[in-house]
């Protein structure tokens, strides 16, 4: 079967990273000319259901957890891998998120996007404070909640989307950035929830909405391919 | 008898409070597993990380199904 879109190559590209040992830190920027929508592996249930509900839309299962993503020209996505033992990789799982949620957020900083990426110690709080404004977390969204070194701005609101998978030949890690703002209603129909999608623009912020004016997505991939090389090479 | 569990330093810096979710189990109770078998696959954090047979024996009991959740250090199963 051919492979006919940015998020089904993408998959491939990161399942098949994984299927052999991994020896050397590979990675890959990701922009999307078409709408697709990203299921978390723990998703796999709603597939089919969602699969049918919306036939205009390709919809693929990816193999690391968190919710469901929905890529297309607003979003700009990193697959990073890298071998066991990698400096990155530290001890548990929170450090590989923290140099990935740093990068992204430095890689913002140089683009004039301020946003940071979110201690652990700051997680209950931001939510928190968001539920305060009306704002729960969505947790069936990749974007509608929270995890430690994700990005976000002053007020809480995501921007950058961080998961991984862990086997015994490697970790892939990825990360979505919120280039400008996706069609919300198209995720949260899918899904069966259309009530979510003022919720999940809420509490959200795309880099264009934080810089008041266009970013294109060709110029955030360049910049993070080019602190990743940098990074890496140093790692 | 043998827990089975998530190894304890991927539960480091994580949340008191955060709890895993089993996705997916490859065998089911009463199989014969090898040692560094694949059994099940959990995520935490929304990472998706591989639970693998600690020693040669069979699975006795599965504790949490798929779609369960389970806090720090409880097993998921059992081997003997």
């Amino acid at each position: 079967m051919p492979i006919t879109s940015t998020a089904v190559q993408e998959q491939v590209w990161n399942r098949q990273q994984l299927e052999q040992p991994v020896v050397a830190p590979q990675w890959r920027v990701w922009t999307y000319a078409q709408p697709a929508l990203v299921l978390g592996c723990s998703q796999r249930a709603l597939y089919e259901r969602v699969v049918c509900g919306v036939p205009s839309v390709e919809v693929v299962l990816r193999e690391s957890g968190g919710g469901a993503v929905l890529t297309g020209p607003w979003l700009v996505s990193v697959s990073l891998v890298l071998p066991p033992g990698h400096a990155w990789l530290g001890q548990g799982l929170l450090e590989s998120y923290h140099h990935l949620g740093q990068l992204h957020a430095d890689a913002l900083a140089e683009l004039g996007v301020t946003a940071m990426a979110l201690p652990p110690l700051q997680i209950a709080g931001t939510q928190a404070a968001l539920a305060a404004r009306g704002l729960p977390a969505l947790d069936w969204a990749c974007f509608g909640s929270l995890s430690p070194w994700e990005v976000v701005d002053a007020e809480g609101l995501k921007v950058v989307g961080l998961a991984q998978r862990r086997r015994q030949q490697g970790v892939l890690l990825v990360a979505g950035t919120l280039v400008t703002e996706p069609d919300w209603d198209v995720l949260c129909n899918a899904l069966g929830r259309p009530d979510d999608a003022n919720p999940l623009m809420r509490r959200t912020a795309s880099c264009a909405r934080l810089l008041g004016r266009r970013l294109l997505a060709e110029n955030l991939a360049t910049v993070l391919s080019r602190r990743l090389a940098h990074a890496l090479a140093d790692a | 008898m043998t827990d089975i569990t998530l190894a304890a330093d991927a539960w480091q810096g994580v949340d008191e409070a955060v709890e895993a979710l089993v996705d997916k189990w490859l065998v089911q109770a009463g199989d014969t597993v090898r040692a560094g078998q694949l059994l099940a696959n959990v995520v935490l954090v929304k990472a998706s990380l591989e639970i693998t047979a600690p020693a040669d024996g069979r699975i006795a009991q599965i504790l949490v199904p798929a779609g369960g959740t389970f806090a720090r250090g409880k097993p998921i199963a059992t081997l003997v």
